[in-house]
């Protein structure tokens, strides 16, 4: 495993390699480079089963990470490649000549955090959500509680009562000794 | 395609013949002695920490108050309600519940026409199934959502404490203090209890996340002298713990003494944490008679608020009962400063060795300042009054102390004798201790008090450890004679005590007197309660203010005197004896001199 | 040749052209194509799943699958919650053996937060015990079930049946039928109850009889047979090609199970060896399905051989309400009834996960694999297809 990333690296250059077990590696990857990579590595290096792509919201980064996560049936070993593309201008190469299922990977992540692949079959269809309006339901800013309040029912006879609040209003109203009294953010 | 390939499925057939499998009486089927089904709260156990809505991840709980069920120290009044229609019978509430009073039966079927019936207080609405003792209750086997033992606090060994006063609990490290804050469940109950009403969970948290500078802002909110109250507060709050009814208590002292260790003692770096390097001042002064707890944590928040503040000590530093009647091995000189300090560097000014009465009058402070707080203490120590207690070898542990600390001349005899059952014996007998480990290399010092092992009033650690330096307490004994011979004493005549309150709750002990006990040695330390010095009230003023039968001065809640309105009294002289009471008061009391002087 | 069911050799000028690829170009306006919807309702022991089907006659041109009846948005709802409140949630991805999401959960947790190697042994045996017993409750309906999308309705009662007795064991176990809620971070919420092992005993006694019973059933059936063997053919070369695992893959010769490629819990501890066949048919898939069977009610009773009689069954975390674990991410798979069953789970060092991402083997094989695998099938065989597939729309949706 250790000189398979090695070669990758001195390919393409990985960033941020993490051995996060002995037989899964993560490793970053540029965004030019990393259709190439999967592609040397299905054909050259026998990591030939696909086993997932993902996609993780780094919205603090402003970035989206994609993940390719590769094994190597011969060596029973897994390689995530994750690309950084930009979160306001998500597009990635599309990959769906490389393995079948591909394509529906990429057609969920069109319709879960907006991530355009151009040229992927059906990428436009709905995947899960159908005549969804609202932003795309995966990403870090999508809320569901809110949308949840707003769309359903919520009962609205339903009280509770912080324990310490309360006992401070039973027990000692008349002392406001703290200026403002924090909320434990729990 | 061949024959047998046709014949064999037939043999399926030879199920008609088979008894069915089918449950004859499917509803009244009993489910596993672990099946989760409907709750059950035992609503007398439950103290309504709310732990159970904080880890329920449907938000299917709610507390609510409880008729029947009053609001008290340990116990919010509150208990949990379900909504069924979001309850995924995960029972995690049940897992987590620090009282064990949660529960789920294995009760599964419930019909009823009206929705809203599934909303319910387990415990308070009766149920069918309450009286089910099946279900699934808290796993053992070492399951446990929190620690239950406390992170051990690390002491100098008694041999190694008792021939010095240096501070002998060492403290913790950062690794114990995170682990002893994720003990703690957030549940607040605590912050009733803490006479200051501390944000306890808040400060804690702050621990948790490594933010000392958070968690010193937390703890100035109520209470400006942190490093003193982190080593002798008497932590109530521990005594109603949520985790403390299934483990250990959190060490919420010793949690409150590590932020205070961590910042340096550096005023100017408190004013940068703390937000106070500008403060606006204003033109009214306040006087404060006294610099123990009640009159600094006035001081402190009047000079937040832009008060001039002046107080007037009479013994050479500030710190009062802190200072002068808490050993040095349990709370250390420089520790004592470093809050002083602080709080002197808002601007607050100490007038030393002025005794109020004698070298100014109360009067005085009224005609130049504004308003006037004192929270003199309890100086004066009490006697037995039993025959021999006038001899003048026998001491007031409240004056032994005062002198330790001003560095007078202690009579050390060879074997001593103490009186009572408090934490300052406690305090005067192990420092005695010390003294006679430095003098005579040994320790011979028996401490007696009326009340029996399980009610003395002294902490249960500071009677183990007094035991661990080598002391002989022998509670449950009554004082009768102090046996002078030749104008020396050589001892003390004890009855055994059998009650110390007659009926009426009234303090009236009864001796067994065939059980009598002479307790040997050369000098008697009485040490059973200390009475208040209020030689500065003028007969004048004494004349305008109210006495209750125990005979303290009558204040309304904010401590304020009634028939004199510019002077307010708190701390040891209105709550009696502890610290955290009279930081509380000094609070109290800031607010209420602003409301006061701003209001006219 | 003769058609199976007309039963003559038709004439082949009047029949639409036979080799139908997902290539061949299809013109609704010429009208000889037309469209049928196949669900959403619930196609036997699978999930709601609809397909959106062109056919020519019985043959069908082109398959479109159609899922989103189940999304629940479980993924996303999981990272609004704690460490531990995450598992109630994630089971719900998988009806068919909820257990298998409730272990990758408490394992990326584990993993990530460094207390991996912390659990105590008696709770991974139980852990083990319990995603085997989930195996073998699947096993027992999706094993009849097949014969029942021939109408074949007998075996999926006795499964059923059998099923329930596994489901009072799982009752007792975890206190809980369907939704177990049994493995946690740190290990697991109960012991072995008193007499465990005797009851589970006494099922394994019946459900032997049972495998006896369905193999007479099914796998000697003309009508079985001649519906099930030369369908839905899975070659070896397309298992890489479209991601296929678990049964599907070895029943075409491929012997890929998680359980010996990548050991996880005591798996390398267990004697046996995953049944493999060589057609890659419906029939060749069930029938390793059947192997399995008798191999979990083996691996069950190793299992209560060889675990411990009792022990610690959670390992000493932190405070759940407080634990927080520090930035990173990790893939975790098992061997579910249906294949590799995977998590991806990402940490930012707060106390809720940051991502968590299913991988079911459901994703691959009823989109991708299922839609071309139909093409060129009778309507008739869809079904069969579905099911031989282990399609678990739950798992797609998450």
């Amino acid at each position: 495993m250790k000189t398979i990333i090695e070669k990758l690296n001195s390919k393409y250059n990985l960033q941020e390699i993490v051995y996060q077990r002995d037989n899964l590696v993560f490793a970053a990857i540029n965004k030019e480079n990393a259709i190439d990579a999967v592609t040397y590595l299905r054909d050259y290096e026998g990591f030939s089963h696909f086993v997932l792509m993902s996609c993780v919201d780094w919205i603090e980064d402003g970035k989206f990470q994609l993940l390719y996560l590769l094994n190597n049936p011969t060596l029973k070993s897994d390689l995530g490649l994750k690309v950084y593309i930009d979160r306001n201008n998500p597009e990635m190469v599309s990959a769906h000549h490389l393995w079948k299922q591909i394509w529906t990977y990429q057609r969920e992540l069109k319709e879960a955090f907006g991530i355009n692949f151009p040229g992927s079959p059906r990428v436009d269809e709905n995947f899960v959500v159908e005549g969804w309006t609202d932003i795309p339901h995966m990403r870090r800013d999508f809320d569901t509680h809110e949308y949840a309040q707003k769309t359903y029912f919520p009962r609205g006879d339903r009280k509770t009562n912080d324990p310490a609040e309360y006992m401070r209003k039973k027990l000692y109203p008349n002392q406001p000794i703290t200026a403002k009294q924090r909320k434990d953010d729990k | 395609m061949n024959l047998t390939d046709i014949l064999t499925p037939f043999t399926a057939w030879a199920g008609v013949f088979k008894e069915p499998v089918t449950i004859k009486d499917p509803l009244n089927r009993e489910a596993a002695p672990r099946y989760r089904g409907f709750h059950h709260n035992d609503v007398a156990v439950c103290i309504g920490c709310g732990s159970c809505e904080a880890i329920c991840e449907n938000q299917a709980i709610d507390l609510v108050p409880v008729e029947g069920i009053a609001t008290k120290d340990g116990d919010s009044g509150l208990r949990p309600s379900i909504d069924y229609g979001r309850c995924c019978w995960c029972a995690l509430c049940v897992d987590i519940c620090t009282t064990d009073s949660l529960r789920l039966t294995n009760a599964y079927t419930w019909v009823d026409t009206d929705g809203d019936n599934f909303i319910f207080t387990p415990g308070v609405d009766a149920k069918p199934w309450d009286e089910k003792q099946e279900g699934w209750r808290k796993p053992q086997n070492g399951y446990e959502f929190y620690a239950k033992e406390r992170q051990h606090m690390s002491e100098l060994h008694a041999e190694h404490r008792i021939d010095s006063f240096i501070e002998f609990v060492k403290g913790y490290s950062k690794e114990q203090a995170q682990k002893e804050a994720d003990r703690c469940v957030s549940c607040g109950i605590c912050t009733a209890t803490c006479p200051a009403h501390m944000g306890i969970p808040q400060y804690i948290k702050a621990i948790r996340n490594d933010d000392m500078e958070e968690g010193m802002r937390v703890l100035y909110e109520t209470n400006p002298l942190p490093e003193i109250c982190g080593r002798i507060c008497t932590h109530k709050c521990e005594d109603v713990c949520s985790v403390g009814h299934s483990g250990d208590p959190l060490s919420i002292r010793w949690l409150k003494r590590y932020i205070a260790d961590q910042i340096p003692s550096d005023t100017t770096k408190y004013k940068e944490i703390l937000g106070t390097s500008n403060i606006d001042k204003n033109s009214k002064k306040v006087a404060i008679v006294g610099s123990g707890p009640s009159g600094l944590s006035a001081a402190h928040y009047l000079a937040l608020l832009g008060y001039s503040v002046t107080i007037f000590e009479s013994l050479p530093e500030a710190g009062g009962m802190m200072r002068y009647g808490i050993p040095e091995y349990r709370l250390p000189y420089d520790q004592i400063d470093k809050d002083i300090n602080y709080i002197l560097s808002l601007g607050v000014e100490i007038k030393y060795n002025v005794k109020v009465g004698k070298d100014i009058t109360l009067e005085q402070l009224h005609n130049d300042f504004d308003a006037v707080f004192a929270g003199t203490g309890l100086h004066l120590g009490r006697s037995t009054r039993v025959p021999g207690s006038d001899n003048k070898h026998v001491y007031q542990s409240v004056d032994l102390l005062r002198d330790i600390v001003l560095g007078k001349e202690i009579p050390t005899e060879k074997r001593i004798v103490v009186i009572g059952g408090g934490n300052v014996a406690m305090d005067i007998t192990r420092s005695m201790a010390r003294l006679q480990m430095k003098k005579y290399g040994q320790v011979n010092i028996i401490t007696t008090s009326l009340e029996d092992e399980e009610t003395m009033p002294a902490d249960r650690e500071e009677v183990v450890e007094a035991r661990e330096e080598g002391c002989t307490i022998i509670p449950g004994f009554g004082p009768q004679e102090i046996m002078i011979q030749d104008g020396k004493v050589t001892g003390l005549r004890v009855w055994k005590c059998l009650s110390i309150f007659d009926e009426n709750r009234a303090f009236n002990p009864k001796f067994d007197q065939n059980d009598e006990q002479i307790f040997e040695g050369d000098m008697v330390i009485e040490s059973i309660g200390q009475g208040m010095d209020l030689s500065y009230l003028s007969e004048e003023t004494k004349s305008k203010i109210e006495f209750n039968n125990r005979g303290r001065v009558v204040t309304n809640a904010d401590f304020q005197v009634q028939g004199l309105p510019w002077l307010f009294m708190g701390g040891d002289i209105i709550q009696g004896p502890d610290v955290i009471h009279g930081i509380a008061n000094g609070h109290i009391v800031a607010q209420a001199i602003d409301k006061m002087l701003f209001e006219k | 040749m003769i058609n199976k069911f007309l039963g003559f050799k038709p004439d082949e000028k009047l029949l639409p052209s036979q080799t139908v690829t997902t290539d061949t170009v299809i013109d609704l306006s010429s009208h000889k194509y037309q469209k049928i919807w196949l669900g959403p309702n619930h196609p036997g022991v699978t999930g709601n799943m609809s397909v959106e089907l062109t056919v020519q006659g019985n043959t069908i041109m082109k398959a479109k699958t159609h899922v989103g009846y189940l999304h629940r948005g479980f993924e996303k709802l999981i990272e609004r919650r704690l460490f531990v409140q995450g598992f109630p949630t994630s089971i719900r991805m998988c009806v068919a053996e909820p257990d298998t999401n409730e272990y990758l959960i408490a394992r990326s947790t584990e993993e990530l937060s460094g207390y991996a190697d912390a659990v105590p042994e008696y709770a991974n045996w139980l852990r083990m015990l319990s995603l085997e017993m989930a195996r073998l409750q699947g096993l027992l309906r999706g094993v009849p079930g097949q014969g029942g999308t021939f109408a074949l309705g007998i075996g999926v009662q006795w499964g059923v049946y059998l099923r329930d007795l596994i489901l009072d064991r799982f009752e007792e176990l975890t206190g809980a039928r369907v939704y177990h809620m049994y493995i946690i971070p740190g290990g697991v919420r109960g012991n072995l109850p008193e007499g465990f092992k005797k009851r589970m005993e006494e099922n394994l006694v019946e459900i032997d009889e049972f495998i006896i019973r369905i193999k007479k059933l099914m796998f000697h059936n003309s009508v079985f047979k001649t519906r099930a063997v030369g369908l839905g053919i899975i070659t070896p070369d397309m298992v890489d090609k479209y991601g296929i695992v678990g049964t599907n893959a070895r029943a075409c010769g491929v012997k890929r199970d998680v359980r010996k490629d990548n050991p996880y819990l005591y798996y390398d501890k267990l004697d046996f060896d995953p049944p493999t066949a060589t057609e890659g048919d419906v029939y060749a898939r069930t029938w390793v399905r059947w192997q399995e069977l008798i191999q979990t009610v083996d691996l069950i009773r190793q299992i209560m051989d060889k675990m411990p009689e009792t022990g610690d069954i959670r390992a000493k975390m932190p405070n759940v309400l407080n634990w927080k674990i520090a930035k990173g991410e990790t893939y975790v798979r098992l061997e579910s009834g249906r294949g590799e069953y995977g998590m991806y789970y990402v940490t930012d060092g707060s106390d809720k996960p940051r991502r968590i991402n299913l991988r079911g083997p459901s994703y691959n094989h009823a989109i991708a694999l299922f839609e071309d695998m139909l093409v060129g099938a009778d309507v008739a065989d869809v079904h069969a297809i579905m099911v031989s597939v282990q399609s678990c729309p739950p798992e797609i949706e998450r």
